[in-house]
């Protein structure tokens, strides 16, 4: 691993830079459930006993920020992908805590030549303080020559 | 056949393949939901502009459909993750396929490993990824 990529990583990795909140609405749980084909009542049906959130919504959910304000790796960032784990189902009508880090930083060498993959998680937690989800998003950054 | 406990899984099966709604409009749709109203989301012709073959479905649209259809095949699974790559555009309205397919099994803690993949009618793929489920 380059020397630059292992400063960055005990610099930056699982530091707190953003808190959010976010409520979670029942109706727009429904029809993201309903656009991506869910069919199941649990997903599509308040009055379902067992009514939440389909896994993937809350990768739809996005802090204040992505990247600590300081961070120095310049240059265009595309979204890489999207990985959620869930812990226990998300209750729609709850508001929810995301704290936001980094999770992960690497690199990949190609021919256009270095890549930083940035992995950002925001950790959701209710308002009892269970931790209940984490949502990753994979940023690809090609630098700046 | 529906899943409805761990025996009934078998390893390296596939699943049912399941056609996505990426028509235009529900991505359209999709897209404003999650605050995300970008032309390149909602006009192909404002897509092309930026580059793009035409409107394009948001990823975490497509990461919804892979998670859609692990319900369709088992509806008692207990999604616990799913890690998804976009390695390439879907665009609207092209007929996409998913497919998905068993890859480890553990009948002790009740998991089951499946590898996903979105491929566009040219068979093309676009996204891929791999869910680790629960199943009662």
């Amino acid at each position: 691993m380059d020397q630059d990529i292992i400063d960055l990583r005990e610099k930056y990795l699982n530091q707190d830079f953003d808190t959010t909140p976010f409520e979670i609405d029942p109706k727009k749980t429904v029809e993201y459930a309903r656009l991506c084909g869910e069919t199941a009542p649990r997903f599509l049906d308040p009055a379902d006993a067992d009514f939440q959130a389909s896994p993937t919504y809350i990768a739809s959910l996005m802090g204040g920020r992505t990247m600590p304000k300081d961070f120095p790796v310049k240059g265009i960032g595309m979204d890489a992908g999207k990985g959620v784990e869930c812990l226990a189902p998300i209750r729609p009508g709850q508001t929810l805590n995301g704290k936001t880090h980094l999770h992960d930083i690497y690199t990949k060498t190609g021919r256009s030549g270095r890549m930083v993959f940035v992995v950002s998680r925001i950790e959701f937690y209710d308002n009892a303080g269970k931790h209940l989800a984490n949502s990753d998003s994979r940023i690809v950054i090609r630098e700046k020559g | 056949m529906s899943i409805e406990s761990i025996s009934d899984v078998e390893f390296g099966v596939d699943l049912p393949a399941f056609k996505p709604d990426t028509r235009l409009s529900s991505a359209s749709t999709f897209a404003k939901l999650v605050g995300w109203n970008a032309p390149r989301f909602n006009d192909h012709e404002a897509a092309k502009k930026e580059g793009l073959p035409g409107a394009m479905i948001p990823g975490i649209l497509s990461q919804g459909y892979l998670v859609a259809m692990i319900h369709n095949w088992a509806p008692v699974a207990n999604v616990k993750s799913i890690d998804t790559v976009f390695r390439a555009p879907v665009i609207a309205d092209d007929d996409h396929t998913i497919i998905g397919v068993v890859t480890d099994i553990n009948e002790d803690d009740k998991l089951v490993e499946i590898d996903l993949t979105v491929k566009n009618s040219k068979g093309e793929t676009r996204v891929f990824g791999t869910a680790m489920i629960e199943i009662p």
